[in-house]
């Protein structure tokens, strides 16, 4: 009779259990046996960390080298376990198992026999034990009747507070072998939770399951995938890459933060990608924000090519290849753009004139922007602080009263003799006057054409070159153009004033001396334009000759004040009423342009 | 697009609790884009009595980009232009600052506070926010005029 009763109340015990929690499992062999996992999702996070070695071994690096043996044992010890061990905090823990028999007897007389087991030996065994032993106060507290569902309900709640394992801020150590297997695992769990969950889109206003949406890496908000998708993608497409932001109204709006750090962050491509948002739309995202990122930097160079013009390669942006070498932006705050540092002052021996587009890789220098030259060729425009005076007299010199050779620039001076030159460095054949290569086979018949501006003009200075500025400019001829133009302009000026006061006479000897410091002050002003904009691309220009009709067009920024005065001088330098330094110039190059076309 | 979706969300929440002061209806019945708001001047302010038309344009890629919102009454306040357009730009109105779970409501209690307390730092009328911050008796009579004149105002 009794033992009928005790049979049906211990089914009926664990039927109950089994319809509360319908994941108990019973043994199919053996009566009144059954088990069950116990969850461990705790209410507030556990910290714990993992000692790289757990058996009084050295830790494998010493964050300092111990000083003493003593002294420095003491302190890297301690050092070591708040430095290298980092501590995560968990919410998720792998489920500790519970066994459950009821003997014969229970419950009126023999106490339930619960067995706890850690699926993963997190929970040392000392604290299942016990737990374990908690059963069996349980049931004489309970005046020996069924106590299952109360001893489950304790453990669950137990689970909750981690068993009690964490003793205030200090972390749990645990085993390093575990770390893997317990980091993913809360990593999973979370996973899962926020899928199952429910949220609120605030952008169309959906209930959406957590499966369809994503939170944001670094402010946790949750917005379903496919407004995410539809904002990024419509940001992205109109360039607009700075929005690529958190779409939370409130983010990044913290007040307690300042200005700077509230400022915030573009999203990361990887992050992009996880969404997901289409890889060729990240890159677009990744190449958006790098052009965005040259284009403000003010040292940047881009190449001389007119049909090219990308950008130098740089270490600082390293063109994109893959999204892996561009997570250092993850973290990137927009305002870094500012803060990018200056070029220093280079050391003018030092300077690394060589310069490559990324896009056709053409190889330039970037002090000349012409084609490299190789490191020994000296170029121009150097800054002024680069330049001894000697080196400033050789300049000038040079830029008087030589022709560079079309091939490697080499400065040439003919001292007499024909314009057919040949190059001392490089042997090239070229002609004096236009710099147009000659066939080495037949030189000459470049000054036979008729018509064209070298036309019999074979033995034109054939005193040499001393200054008579017959010479070809090469590619210095858009700085002398402008030169001229500047020069032109100041003594339109000084005219002007002389019209203005006819006291004031400027006397013709002392013309001369004028002119020569007006081209000194001329050429220090277009070293200080030069440094200015050190982007002033001119190489086009300066591969032929330029005539100088076309000077108003010119690229060099002409200080509008001051076009008055180029106006009235080309004026003049068209009627001839100039000095004669240019009007022989003037013809020879339109025609040379005639001829190029 | 969800945008349509969640328009007529908004629209079915705030005319179904309109918010105080305010009754909202579509100006065409068939094109949910373009509301229609009748604004009473809030009690403590210099525009109470007035009724203020205001019609709310939403753009097509909404809530990505914010909405157009416009006095078709005419009113005297530094952050609302003075001309036929009647249109204001500050705060989350700006494509720069707006987000897109910021909501039409957000955006219709924004403009009631301006009527209360106008925001002359950020003003499109800049002799009416200088007026308002160093003349603040000729600013209030004007504005009253005006809501007298213009917004029906009774007294």
């Amino acid at each position: 009779m009794e033992d009928d009763n005790a049979l049906e109340e211990r089914e009926e015990e664990l039927s109950s259990i089994a319809a509360i929690f319908p994941e108990l499992e019973l043994d199919d062999k053996e009566p009144f046996r059954a088990r069950l996992e116990i969850p461990v999702e705790l209410a507030s996070p556990l910290r714990v960390c993992f000692p790289a070695s757990t058996d009084g071994e050295k830790p494998p690096v010493f964050p300092t080298p111990p000083s003493s043996e003593d002294d420095g044992h003491a302190r890297s010890g301690k050092e070591s376990s708040r430095s290298e061990l980092q501590t995560h905090d968990l919410c998720f823990l792998p489920a500790v198992r519970l066994d459950i028999a009821l003997p014969h007897g229970y419950p009126e007389s023999v106490p339930p026999e619960f067995i706890l087991h850690a699926t993963v030996p997190w929970v040392p065994q000392a604290t299942l034990n016990a737990l374990q032993q908690e059963g069996e106060k349980l049931w004489d507290e309970y005046g020996h009747s069924q106590v299952v569902f109360g001893y489950i309900d304790f453990l669950q709640q137990a689970a909750e507070r981690a068993f009690d394992l964490a003793s205030g801020d200090l972390a749990m150590e645990l085993p390093g072998s575990m770390r893997l297997m317990l980091l993913d695992y809360d990593k999973l769990a979370k996973r899962r939770k926020f899928e199952q969950s429910t949220y609120d889109c605030g952008v169309c206003l959906e209930p959406k399951r957590g499966s369809s949406c994503y939170k944001m890496a670094r402010c946790g908000h949750v917005f379903c995938v496919s407004c995410l998708r539809d904002f990024y993608t419509s940001c992205i497409n109109e360039g607009d890459v700075v929005s690529v932001k958190c779409m939370d109204p409130s983010c990044g709006k913290d007040p307690k933060l300042t200005s700077k750090k509230r400022k915030q962050r573009t999203l990361g491509p990887s992050e992009l990608l996880q969404i997901p948002l289409d890889n060729a739309l990240v890159k677009r995202y990744v190449n958006l924000k790098r052009k965005k990122k040259i284009e403000a930097d003010k040292t940047t160079i881009y190449c001389p090519r007119k049909w090219c013009q990308g950008p130098a390669r740089s270490t600082k942006y390293p063109k994109i290849t893959s999204f892996d070498n561009y997570a250092d932006s993850d973290s990137e705050p927009e305002d870094e753009i500012q803060a990018l540092p200056d070029i220093p002052p280079h050391d003018p021996n030092k300077i690394d004139r060589l310069a490559i587009c990324e896009d056709c890789e053409f190889a330039f220098c970037r002090v000349c922007l012409a084609g490299w030259h190789g490191d020994f060729v000296r170029c121009w425009p150097r800054t002024a602080a680069e330049l001894s005076e000697d080196e400033q007299a050789s300049y000038n010199y040079i830029r008087a009263n030589t022709s560079p050779c079309p091939t490697c620039n080499s400065p040439v001076q003919k001292t007499h003799g024909c314009n057919h030159m040949t190059c001392f460095q490089c042997r090239s054949h070229f002609c004096y006057l236009c710099s147009a290569w000659l066939d080495s086979a037949n030189p000459y018949q470049h000054f036979n054409n008729p018509g064209t501006s070298c036309f019999q003009r074979l033995w034109e200075l054939e005193e040499g070159d001393n200054g008579q500025g017959a010479h070809f400019d090469g590619p210095r001829a858009a700085e002398i153009a402008a030169l001229e133009v500047l020069q032109a302009d100041l003594h339109a000026e000084a005219e002007a004033l002389v019209d203005q006061n006819e006291n004031v006479v400027i006397p013709e000897h002392g013309r001369a001396r004028q002119e020569a410091e007006l081209f000194a002050e001329a050429l220090n002003e277009l070293h200080l334009r030069q440094q200015d904009e050190p982007a002033v691309r001119v190489p086009d220009r300066a591969r032929g000759p330029v005539p100088i009709r076309e000077l108003p067009g010119m690229n060099f920024r002409i200080i509008p004040p001051r076009r008055a005065g180029i106006e009235r001088f080309i004026e003049m330098a068209l009627n001839d009423e100039e000095d004669a330094w240019d009007s022989d110039e003037l013809d020879d190059s339109d025609d040379d342009f005639a001829n190029l076309r | 697009m969800s945008g349509k979706k969640r328009i007529v969300k908004e629209l079915g929440e705030i005319t179904s609790s309109p918010p105080d002061g305010m009754r909202v209806r579509l100006v065409d019945e068939s094109d949910v884009h373009i509301w229609e708001i009748f604004m009473d001047g809030p009690e403590q302010s210099v525009y109470s009595g007035g009724t203020f038309r205001l019609v709310l344009t939403l753009p097509k890629d909404y809530p990505f980009k914010p909405p157009i919102l416009a006095f078709q009454t005419k009113i005297y306040h530094p952050n609302v232009s003075n001309d036929d357009k009647g249109s204001m730009c500050l705060g989350m109105l700006r494509s720069d600052e707006w987000k897109p779970p910021n909501k039409i409501l957000a955006v219709l209690n924004m403009a009631r506070n301006l009527l209360v307390e106008p925001n002359p730092d950020d003003a499109v009328e800049t002799g009416i926010a200088e007026q308002y911050k160093s003349n603040r008796k000729e600013f209030e009579k004007t504005a009253k005029d005006w809501t007298k004149k213009y917004a029906n105002a009774k007294k």
